[in-house]
Parts: structure tokens; C-alpha cells; sequence
């Protein structure tokens, strides 16, 4: 190996020592290793019948290969999501790239040791993997060999796709956000227009193909033998293909960035604050564009507003109110054309199913927005110095909190409302669904309430706003996950009683539930997950507003 | 209205322990109102504890202080409507422009909307700021941001301006700009806090100033008198024209010296530096001699000692336990 691949290159040295030298590192490895196997020990065969097509052993592996996938999904992407954006914030960037280091080096350098230890949290997976293995019908060649290649081949193309994104933005917490995103899309999102085409022939059918093979679900479904919704559309792609589009993917975004890895990264000039003239031609544009025109002047705040709310829909980083009602509009125009489609039956898949992607598709952009604003709320008011400020202002403690709840809690309600008119022509179909699509959108407001209130709650005690959008991500994702994981895992070793309570903690699974979602269909959440979602989000709130009150306190 | 002769801000026996550490050590000042304190101490000193405490951020742990009679830590509201605090960090919002940026101030501080515009207006006058109100802050430079800083503490009209670190990091300009309008500040009836690591600076624009160190006040006073219970000894300076025979020379200024006024010299410059504590009748008499001595003296002159050698002076010698 030479300077630049090998050991010797002293940015893989220093990253790969760094990390593992990181208790959080242990913990995560350990967390895989303890969790994977607790897995298999639940779903562990009690049966003492003779398994001669090898199903027990499938319905151990299967999930098993789903957990460690959903494991690389959130795991990976968040060291290579921070790693240059966070060296250019401190200055190191710039120490490196004028040094006799090549920038392939330094991507290299962070790439590879982002793999690398990726390979070892997949590798703490191998007692599990062994243990499905000796149950027999599981061999490495089909099954734990491909299913190793598909995490490997995702730890490498998320740690390109990080490393692109961190290198083109500027803040820790933008990075992460834009790198999750992208992992969605990438890993879910790539399946929908195959879903929604079905297998057509000529170019419209190969695009949708080639989206298909982006996402592991695919390469997963043939390793693990699945037959799921998904198989049934017909999405079921070879794992081969998987790894091949993940190279080429790998490979754009790796030249991407050491494109963009050169010192003029560092001469940037800052946004100087054009303002827009009104009354032009440009101007009109600017407003069909934009919606709400960044670039007018704003008029003066007045005092019957929270002041602080209109600030945080001004200036905060993600979610300004022209980049919000862009994504609003998208939605009402996703949402009408999925019922459209329905309703004329273009796809053949029932309103339900139609209502359970709109639903799907509110509590994704609730929870890809939610925690990114909630969680930015306290912390990045301190982290920015803001917060010392307005210490020193008259304005309340439960005045400063109530702006900022306020300015999420608005646009959660936007982006709920964004789906409406895809459910009054639902109702309008089908007229009895009224009180089903009431119902969902109870839950979805406790769903976006739940969101808030956690991810504001973490906020408060955190320093960085990156620290606390990473820390709420990882609660939300366990809580909503986790309980969609013991529903997967519905029947063995869970039985329904079990899932039943461990789904009213989740209130995205109670809309589920009430539009008759396909596997949801046999579970009455409500109004039990409304008490739950709505005890802990107010408990959140309590805490909250208890903490601001501390913060605002002397010294 | 406070008369000129009461304090308008004062801290008596000011003390903030935390834990077995003692931040800030029986600490009492008084400015009056129009005055520019200058606050000076090392890194550690306790001079961000004294500024929080007055600020009502802080509350110490014995001791009182006190805005135009308003206890800090007991009427922290009024407080904040009589304070206005720059902190030596920014705090700024991302895409706010500066007229939004103190438009939000304002609106925080009550100020009503028809009012707010004009005071706007008025304090990016002060400040010298008005070419900016269409830039984004966090696109300022650091000088720029500062001004904006100081048009934010002006915004609800407070008696008392706080200033942490306002000259730190700026380029000579800058430094310049920001002491014009400092003093013009003071012109209008403002009193000032400042404390600042750029000691020349803040003896350009300070009538008063308080040394701390390790907690403790070490001096405190107007400037002049500052200057002279800290440097008793002055600094003369002796120049030669000609440094041929540098080392007569030397000898004849020791024998008129007495042992406690080392000489420093330096045949380069042909200077010849002490310091001494002798009345102006005693040096005229040395200066006569050493001419009678046939010595070719071009200039016999005080060495002005400046803030930083005050300081100086102070840091080195030992706090009083």
C-alpha cells in the first residue's frame, strides 16, 4: 500500500484512532453485538418438530438481516455527515488542504476509516450471523455472504454520500440533516417510481429500474427470501445489482467531492444581503420563485407578536417559511395525485394503501423537519450566544419558549395541512372513510406534537444544536423503529397483546391503524396511543419549560 | 435623576464564590454618570463575574451592586431596561439583516413599531451603522459587527452601557472609529463599562479605571491618580551625542545616582534609562552637574509611564491575602 491508501496516510490514522478511542464507538459496537444476538435469542425456534424447509431458521435470519440493515442506515452516515464540515468550521481543513496531502488523500483518509469501521460494527454482528448459520438452511455463499456484501456496500456508499454532503455545507447540523435525506432517498424513496409505474418496458421502465437498484430493499428481499408488499409490486432486483449501482454511486460522489476538496473551498464570500427592488420584473419572478421572497425587506415585528417567534421563522437555518411552503406545495400535489391515481384507478392498490403512503409520507416529512427544528430551539440560541443576550432582555423565559414552540408548532400544522386536500377527495370517494381520515389526522397531530415536544425537550439540555439534532433523531428513530421492529416481529416472538401496547407508544402507527393499513388492520390504538403520546409529550413540555426557566435564571 | 455626584453605578464588598473558589473578592467601585470606566485585569481576574453580576446575570454570593440605585440581583427587570450589555460574543442570527436584526431587539424591548423605526435609525446614526442596515450580520466584518453590537445596547436608550472586550480583535481603523464613538457616547450622558485586554486603548478614552487581579480590586480610581500611587518612581531618560567614550559616561550618572536607581544602558541608541523618586530640584541639580562634567548631553527627558506599565506593576506583585 502507498502513502495515500495505506496506513501510512495520517488522516485515516488519525480518524480511525480518534473514534475508536471513543467510548460512544464501544458502545455502539457492543450495542450491535448484544442486540443482534438478544434477537436471535427471541426468535430462537422452541419448536421441536423437524424444520425440513428451513423456515425457522429464515424467520430468525430475516429480521436479523432488516436490523443490521436499519443499524448501517442510522449509524453509518453520521460520522462522515460531520467529518469535513466540522474541520472547516474549526479551521483544520484549511491546515490540510495547504499541506503536501493530496485532497484524494484526505478523502480517502476519511472515507476508508469510515468504512473500516463500519466493517467492524457489521463484524459484531457475526455471532448472531453464525448462530443462524448453524441452524442450518441459512450458507454463507446465499445468505450471510450476500447479506455482509449489501451492508458493506451501503457502509461505502453512505460514507461517499456523507463525506459529499459535509463538504458542501456549513454547519454541523444542515449536514446531518441533508445526509439523512439523502439516505432516504436513496434507500426508500428509489423504490417509488417503480411502485408507482409498475414494470413498465422502454426508457421510463430502465429509470425506474435503475432507481430500484439504488435501494438495498430490493437486494435484501432476495437474500432473506421475503414476500412483502414490496415483492409484490414487483421490486424484487438482484443483490448484484445493488452492489453495482452502489459502486457507480460511490464513485460519482467520491469525485464530487475531491472535486470540491481545493483551497478555493475556503474563499468563499458571504451572502453580502442583496435586497430585492420591488415593483420590477425581477422581483415578480423572485416572488413566483420563492413564494415569500427572501430577499424583500421584512416590515417591523409587531408587539402583539411573539417577537421571538418571527425571529425563528426569519433566521433559522432549516425551515424558513419560502423553503417551507415549497415543501407544502410538493405535498399537495403528491398527496392529490396518489388519490387521483387511486380514484381512476390507474394502480390497483385500494384507497387504503393510498392513505397508508399518505400517511407515511406525513410522518416522514414530520419527522425529518420536526426534530431538526425542535431540537434547534434552545440549543442553537446558546450555541450561537443568543441565549446570553436575550437573558439580558426583559422578554420571559415562557415568553422566549412559547415564540419558539410557537414557530414549530405552525409549521408542523402547515405541513399537515398539506395532505388535506388529497383527504377530502378521499372522503369524497369514499365517503365512509370520514371518520377514518379524522381519526388520522388526530394521530398525526399527536404524532407532530410527540415530535416537538421530545426533540425541544433534548434541546434544552443540550450545548451544540448538532448534538441535540443527532440525540433527537436517534430517541425518535428508537421509539418510532423500535415499535415498528416488535410489529415486524409480530407472531414470533411477539404475541399480539404485546405488539398492541408497544404500538400505542407510537402514534404514527395509531393513523396506521385507523386508515386500515395493510398489517395494521387488526389493531384498535386509539384513543389509548393519544393518552400515551399526549401524557409523555406534555411531561416533555413540563421538563421544557422548567429547564428554560432554570436557564434563564442568575447564575 | 441621579446628580452627578451620586454614583450611578455601585458595588460595595462585591463577593461570588463558587465552590471553595472566590471568583470576585470584596469588590467596591463607584462611576458617575458620564464617566468611562475602563476594567482591567488578566484573563480570570473576575472581571466578566462583575460584569454578569451587574447585568443581573449573576447573582453574588454577598455584597450588593447597584444601577441608578437599583439593586442588580434583586430587580433584575428594571435592571435590564437600565443596562445596555455587549457581551465579547456576537450572538448573531443567521439571515438577519442589520435593520431586522435591531428591529427584533426593539420589538423585545417593547419598543412600539411606530417608534421602534426611528430609533433604528438613531442608533445606526450613532453608530456610524447606517450603510450597513440592508447586510446580513453574519456576513459583517468583526469592527462592523461590533458597531452593530453597540447600536443594539443603545436600542431602549439605557443609562448605563456594558462593554466586554468592544476593541477586541478590531484592525487600527476600527479601534479608532469605535473609541470616537465611545467618547461620544460619554459626551452625551452615557457611563460606560469597558473592560479591554488593549490597555493603550482604553487610556485614550477612560477617566477612571479599576485594576483587578485573582478577584481582588488592586486599584481603583481616576486615571491620573491611578498612574501615579502605582508608578511613584518615574522614568527618566539621558542621551548622549556622542557614544565614544559610553562607559565615562556611565560611570559619571552612577556616582550622581543613588544604589536603588539601577541604570539601563544602551550604546546603540546612546541612552542611558533609570528610575527614580527624586523631587524636580534633584534632578535639575544632576543634570547641571553632568553637563559640568563635560558630558555631551542632547536630552535629559520623563519617560511618560502608561497603563500597561500600571498594570504591569500590579500583576506582578503579590496579592495581599
Amino acid at each position: 500500500m502507498n502513502d495515500g491508501f495505506g496506513w501510512k496516510n495520517p488522516v485515516l490514522g488519525r480518524e480511525l484512532l480518534d473514534r475508536l478511542r471513543s467510548p460512544k464507538t464501544v458502545l455502539t459496537i457492543l450495542a450491535i453485538a448484544v442486540g443482534t444476538c438478544l434477537l436471535v435469542q427471541l426468535r430462537w425456534p422452541s419448536d421441536s418438530r423437524l424444520d425440513v424447509v428451513s423456515q425457522s431458521s429464515m424467520e430468525v435470519f430475516r429480521p436479523l438481516a432488516y436490523v443490521l440493515t436499519l443499524a448501517v442506515m442510522f449509524l453509518v452516515p453520521a460520522f462522515p455527515a460531520t467529518s469535513l464540515v466540522n474541520e472547516r468550521r474549526k479551521g483544520t481543513l484549511a491546515l490540510l488542504l495547504n499541506s503536501p496531502l493530496r485532497p484524494w488523500q484526505i478523502y480517502v483518509g476519511k472515507w476508508l476509516s469510515n468504512v473500516i469501521l463500519a466493517m467492524i460494527m457489521i463484524s459484531a454482528s457475526m455471532p448472531a450471523l453464525s448462530a443462524c448459520y448453524a441452524m442450518g438452511g441459512i450458507t454463507f455463499r446465499s445468505h450471510i455472504g450476500p447479506l455482509l456484501l449489501v451492508l458493506l456496500a451501503m457502509a461505502i456508499q453512505y460514507s461517499a454520500v456523507g463525506l459529499w454532503v459535509s463538504v458542501r455545507s456549513h454547519s454541523t447540523d444542515a449536514s446531518l440533516r441533508m445526509t439523512y435525506v439523502a439516505v432516504l432517498v436513496l434507500s426508500v424513496l428509489s423504490v417509488g417510481p417503480l411502485a408507482i409505474v409498475g414494470n413498465l418496458s422502454g426508457g421510463a421502465g430502465w429509470i425506474a429500474n435503475a432507481c430500484t437498484a439504488l435501494s438495498p430493499l430490493s437486494a435484501l428481499q432476495e437474500i432473506t427470501q421475503s414476500q412483502s408488499q414490496v415483492t409484490d409490486l414487483g421490486l424484487s432486483r438482484g443483490w448484484l445489482d445493488f452492489l453495482v449501482a452502489t459502486s457507480l454511486v460511490t464513485v460519482l460522489f467520491g469525485t464530487l467531492t475531491m472535486l470540491k476538496l481545493d483551497p478555493i473551498l475556503m474563499d468563499r464570500v458571504k451572502p453580502i444581503g442583496k435586497v430585492t427592488p420591488k415593483g420590477t420584473a425581477y422581483s415578480v419572478l423572485r416572488r413566483i420563485a420563492f413564494l415569500i421572497d427572501p430577499n424583500q425587506r421584512k416590515a417591523g415585528i409587531p408587539l402583539w407578536i411573539n417577537p421571538v417567534m418571527v425571529k425563528e421563522f426569519r433566521t433559522r437555518k432549516f425551515g424558513r417559511l419560502h423553503w417551507l411552503l415549497r415543501i407544502v406545495a410538493c405535498c399537495i400535489i403528491v398527496s392529490l395525485a396518489l388519490t387521483v391515481v387511486s380514484a381512476t384507478g390507474t394502480v390497483s392498490w385500494g384507497v387504503q394503501r393510498i392513505a397508508a403512503a399518505m400517511v407515511l409520507l406525513q410522518v416522514g416529512m414530520l419527522m425529518l423537519l420536526g426534530p431538526s427544528l425542535g431540537a434547534s430551539l434552545i440549543a442553537g440560541e446558546v450555541e450561537s450566544g443568543g441565549w446570553q443576550i436575550l437573558r439580558t432582555t426583559p422578554i420571559g423565559p415562557i415568553r422566549i419558549l412559547t415564540g419558539k414552540l410557537w414557530s414549530v408548532v405552525w409549521t408542523m400544522l402547515i405541513l399537515l395541512l398539506a395532505t388535506l386536500p388529497g383527504y377530502i377527495v378521499m372522503g369524497y370517494i369514499v365517503p365512509v372513510m370520514v371518520g377514518q381520515v379524522n381519526n388520522v389526522l388526530i394521530s398525526l397531530l399527536f404524532v407532530a406534537l410527540f415530535v416537538v415536544s421530545t426533540s425541544a425537550c433534548v434541546s434544552g439540555f443540550a450545548r451544540s444544536a448538532a448534538v441535540a439534532t443527532i440525540t433527537s433523531y436517534t430517541i425518535l428513530i428508537a421509539f418510532f423503529a423500535g415499535t415498528l421492529m416488535i410489529w415486524l416481529a409480530r407472531g414470533k416472538p411477539f404475541g399480539p397483546i404485546f405488539v398492541e401496547r408497544a404500538l400505542m407508544l407510537n402514534p404514527a402507527a395509531a393513523a396506521l391503524a385507523e386508515i386500515q393499513a395493510p398489517g395494521f388492520e387488526n389493531y384498535q390504538l386509539t384513543p389509548w396511543s393519544w393518552w400515551v403520546s399526549g401524557t409523555i409529550s406534555v411531561l416533555c413540555l413540563l421538563v421544557l419549560a422548567i429547564r428554560t426557566w432554570l436557564l434563564s435564571r442568575p447564575d | 435623576m441621579n446628580s452627578s455626584s451620586e454614583p450611578v453605578v455601585e458595588t460595595q464588598n462585591l463577593t461570588k464564590r463558587y465552590g471553595d473558589f472566590v471568583a470576585l473578592d470584596g469588590l467596591s467601585i463607584h462611576v458617575h454618570r458620564g464617566e468611562i470606566l475602563g476594567f482591567i485585569g488578566p484573563n480570570g481576574a473576575g472581571k466578566t463575574t462583575t460584569i454578569k453580576i451587574l447585568v443581573g446575570l449573576s447573582r453574588p454570593t454577598s455584597g450588593s451592586a447597584r444601577i441608578a440605585g437599583v439593586d442588580c440581583s434583586a430587580d433584575g427587570k428594571r435592571i435590564k431596561r437600565l443596562v445596555g450589555y455587549m457581551p465579547d460574543k456576537f450572538g448573531s442570527y443567521d439571515n438577519m439583516r442589520v435593520r431586522e436584526y435591531l428591529d427584533f431587539f426593539g420589538a423585545v424591548f417593547g419598543i412600539p413599531l411606530s417608534k421602534r423605526k426611528r430609533r433604528v435609525e438613531e442608533v445606526l446614526d450613532i453608530t456610524d451603522a447606517t450603510y450597513m442596515q440592508d447586510k446580513f450580520v453574519e456576513s459583517l466584518s468583526h469592527g462592523m459587527q461590533q458597531r452593530v453590537g453597540i447600536a443594539r445596547t443603545l436600542l431602549h436608550d439605557p443609562e448605563v452601557l456594558i462593554l466586554d472586550e468592544p476593541a477586541n480583535g478590531l484592525d487600527p481603523k476600527a479601534r479608532i472609529e469605535m473609541r470616537e464613538i465611545l467618547l461620544r457616547l460619554a459626551d452625551q450622558g452615557k457611563t460606560l463599562i469597558v473592560t479591554s485586554h488593549i490597555l493603550p486603548e482604553l487610556a485614550r478614552i477612560c477617566s477612571t479605571v479599576a485594576i483587578v487581579t485573582g478577584g481582588k480590586l488592586r486599584a481603583f480610581g481616576k486615571l491620573d491618580d491611578v498612574m501615579k500611587s502605582i508608578c511613584p518612581r518615574r522614568s527618566y531618560e539621558i542621551q548622549v551625542s556622542d557614544a565614544a567614550d559610553f562607559a565615562a559616561a556611565e560611570r559619571s550618572i552612577s556616582e550622581l545616582l543613588l544604589t536603588d536607581e539601577p541604570i539601563e544602558a544602551s550604546q546603540a541608541e546612546r541612552l542611558f534609562r533609570f528610575p527614580t523618586a527624586r523631587s524636580e530640584a534633584d534632578l535639575s541639580d544632576i543634570l547641571k552637574r553632568l553637563i559640568m562634567g563635560g558630558l555631551p548631553i542632547t536630552q535629559f527627558r520623563e519617560v511618560a509611564s502608561d497603563l500597561e506599565d500600571a498594570f504591569l506593576t500590579i500583576a506582578q506583585t503579590k496579592v495581599p491575602s
